[in-house]
């Protein structure tokens, strides 16, 4: 395994876990249960984590660590991750709409946050198709 | 998953010059082990270059590494 799938690992599982517990949050607000901060505060460890644990990756060791492969590999993946990001664009244009009516309204308050959740989007979309290039375990030794 | 159209002979070439590892052919044609994997594979078509360099490092002749097949049928191995 490389230093890319790593870091790409590290990214997906933190991520798909503060996803998971930001669902739990939301669900638990809405059912009015009581219990959704501890969950949010969770997300936000496991987002954290995930980060520290993706910079922390240590740089692959021998003469030769990219070549042709690796840059055709990352350019998938800036793609993919344009792809997240328009596509996140559009839902949360229409998001509202469909959820409030035509007359609702939502404080520009969360704006600044599309910015963070695109930003989140594109990492997750990237990581996601790094791991579907490379595949996502090592390799063979021979 | 199709066959890919380009076919390779690197794992038997590699047995027949002196059991060649698969970094030893990195590093002769300046690739990763992991990329070296995926051509045996068939799972990555290498650059031009990449092929000639392959081919190189073996001392043969890029069509006696690598062949082409429209339908992505195995050339017969000898």
């Amino acid at each position: 395994m490389n230093r890319e799938q790593k870091r790409a690992w590290a990214l997906v599982v933190g991520m798909s876990l503060a996803l998971l517990f930001v669902i739990i949050a939301g669900l638990l607000h809405l059912l009015d249960v009581g219990w959704s901060r501890p969950f949010v505060c969770a997300a936000a460890v496991a987002l954290g984590a995930g980060v520290i644990a993706c910079l922390r990756v240590k740089p692959d060791t021998g003469a030769v660590t990219s070549d042709e492969r690796d840059k055709e590999i990352e350019k998938s993946a800036y793609l993919a991750g344009f792809g997240a990001v328009y596509l996140f664009v559009i839902v949360v244009s229409f998001a509202p709409i469909a959820i409030l009516g035509e007359d609702g309204s939502i404080p520009v308050k969360y704006m600044p946050g599309l910015l963070l959740g695109a930003g989140l989007c594109q990492a997750y979309a990237m990581s996601i198709a790094t791991l579907v290039k490379y595949g996502r375990g090592g390799d063979r030794h021979e | 998953m199709a066959k890919s159209e380009i076919q390779n002979r690197i794992r038997r070439l590699r047995f027949d010059h002196g059991e060649m590892t698969q970094q030893q052919l990195a590093d002769k044609a300046r690739v990763t082990r992991q990329t070296i994997i995926a051509i045996e594979a068939g799972k990555y078509a290498p650059s031009l270059p990449l092929a000639f360099r392959i081919a190189a490092a073996f001392g043969l002749p890029l069509e006696e590494v690598f062949q082409y097949t429209a339908n992505g049928d195995a050339p017969p191995d000898d």
